[in-house]
């Protein structure tokens, strides 16, 4: 039947939603397990994931309303593509690899930048603090505090633990994700 | 739930009420400072398995700053947990078991061999490596001159690096087979001869394969038998290689290929070892291999008949997939499967198949 069981349900708590499309935008450094997440989301299998060469994309669709999450590749030499998906985006989940400390400064300076973005102002944001099952990885608090991410002020935002392989925190980043949709109004 | 709309009518749009409290927070290892979580949450920050557990210490998990010396783990001492590597120079490095996720970080000229990685390898900033690997994915960035044995289930990817060599994983130790069973990775998806670069340059090739049958040991030797690894009896002989040796996108000898399909069964993994052997030593040339579900659909396609009474066969397990090439390799095989498999359920076919994959023409099919 085709049916994503974990999209499904988001597009379920969207019903009233002004808007009839719903966009999110998953970014962050490669390897940070972007397309996990959307797996994960998606109920697929995660156990055969390909570096992201371009993007991945899911479309759930109910009653009317529809819901893609795009799922962007993250290597440094494609992250200039990342603005050609920036406009009407809903929610921004930012991914990072909580395990991978040598490039913390470069996804928090990624992050920053996006921060910056015109077409991104005040669109609620999502950090997911990914591969927590891992031994090295760094707490969601300690991530929270290098990012200084207390200093945003002009948007929602919010720390998730998780660990996109076991699914583990994804389902309460989602639930957040749906409280703080922003409705854009269609021109 | 309720109705999500008036759940949101009921809350003020932010930019006209002060910030509501921050809700959640927590303590920091380091500084034991409450430090904010988010800036909009309505619950309590809830424990997860990673909250309870035992902690660790992650230098348990890392080598880092090594000079001249011959370091790893052996089986059974890493079990599936995180590996990284960093600042190592002139080392040889033997992870002699299965792992997570493994990153390596500005070593230079070292000899490292990786056991079966679940996730990613990823080497960064890395200059003059020789290392057999097999993981779920493989990833450089910044990386200069380095020879890989690889096994890798997805498509390899390099970016910003240069003088890359890839060759097939040839690799044996008593333990490496249960390995790969620890690591879900199978001996028969190793995508390790076509890889995709991010920064091609035009006029250059960053990659390219390493020449066929070079010596593993020469590259990486195996470990000096005054060091800790000497209990551990490696092998890189190719009829010993616990991932089979495939020709990849190197060219093909003979017009004639065939395609053998082993359907799920106990023996799948020996009988397809067992064909592969037996035609090898018969001068045929192993292209490539994979292990994969078939849809019925996917019946229809490569055995362009209908899947009815294959149905029950492809619903058992995934199946296990060959290309075998070389001139009269379609007779031979026929021959070989009716010698050795008798009773066994195989299928063997004449085809011209392309080079993306298993999308393959066929003119007769046999089923034994």
């Amino acid at each position: 039947s085709g049916e994503v069981p974990g999209l499904l349900s988001i597009l379920r708590r969207l019903k009233q939603a002004p808007e009839q499309e719903v966009r999110l935008l998953l970014l962050g450094l490669d390897n940070a397990g972007k397309t996990t997440v959307l797996k994960q989301l998606a109920a697929e299998d995660i156990s055969h994931i390909t570096p992201t060469q371009g993007f991945n994309i899911k479309s759930v669709q109910s009653a009317g309303f529809k819901l893609n999450v795009w799922d962007i590749g993250g290597q440094r030499k494609i992250r200039p593509y990342w603005r050609n998906y920036f406009e009407n985006t809903d929610v921004l989940i930012y991914v990072i690899d909580s395990s991978d400390r040598k490039r913390f400064e470069e996804t928090s300076l990624e992050l920053a930048e996006l921060l910056e973005e015109e077409t991104l102002a005040t669109v609620p944001l999502l950090i997911f603090a990914n591969k927590q099952d891992l031994m090295t990885a760094a707490p969601a608090s300690e991530l929270a505090e290098s990012l200084r991410l207390h200093t945003i002020r002009d948007r929602m935002w919010q720390v998730q633990a998780c660990s996109a392989l076991t699914a583990e925190g994804i389902q309460d980043g989602m639930t957040w994700v749906c409280r703080n949709i922003k409705f854009r109004k269609k021109p | 739930m309720g109705c999500f709309f008036s759940k949101k009518s009921k809350r003020k749009s932010p930019e006209k009420e002060e910030r509501a409290p921050t809700t959640t927070s927590a303590e920091t290892a380091s500084t034991g400072n409450a430090v904010p979580l988010g800036n909009n949450s309505e619950e309590a920050p809830k424990q997860y398995s990673w909250d309870k557990r035992e902690k660790v210490d992650p230098k348990d998990y890392m080598l880092t700053g090594l000079k001249d010396v011959t370091v790893g783990r052996l089986p059974g001492k890493l079990n599936g947990q995180q590996f990284v590597i960093q600042e190592c120079e002139n080392c040889n490095i033997y992870v002699f078991d299965h792992s997570a996720t493994i990153t390596i970080d500005d070593c230079v000229n070292c000899r490292i061999v990786l056991g079966p990685v679940k996730g990613s390898v990823f080497f960064r900033d890395c200059k003059d490596i020789k290392c057999v690997v097999a993981c779920q994915q493989f990833r450089t960035r910044d990386c200069k001159k380095m020879e890989v044995f690889l096994c890798c289930a997805t498509q390899p990817i390099i970016e910003s690096s240069t003088g890359m060599k890839f060759g097939c994983f040839q690799y044996y130790y008593p333990e490496l087979a249960f390995h790969f069973k620890d690591a879900g990775l199978s001996i028969f998806n190793n995508n390790w001869s076509n890889i995709h670069d991010f920064t091609p340059v035009s006029g250059e090739t960053n990659w390219s394969l390493m020449p066929e049958d070079s010596p593993v040991l020469d590259f990486v030797p195996a470990p000096d038998p005054e060091s800790d690894f000497k209990s551990v009896r490696v092998s890189a002989d190719p009829a010993r290689s616990i991932v089979p040796l495939t020709k990849g996108g190197r060219y093909k000898d003979s017009e004639e290929s065939c395609l053998f399909v082993f359907f799920a069964g106990e023996y799948t993994t020996a009988n397809a070892r067992k064909l592969i052997d037996e035609a090898t030593a018969k001068g045929f040339v192993l292209i490539q291999t994979k292990e994969v579900s078939m849809r019925p659909e996917d019946v229809k396609r490569v055995f362009q008949r209908d899947a009815d009474d294959l149905t029950e066969w492809i619903t058992k397990g995934p199946v296990i997939a060959l290309e075998m090439n070389g001139d009269g390799v379609v007779e031979a095989c026929k021959n070989i499967a009716s010698e050795v498999f008798s009773g066994t359920k195989v299928s063997a076919a004449r085809s011209r198949p392309d080079p993306y994959g298993f999308t393959l023409r066929f003119r007769r099919c046999h089923i034994y």
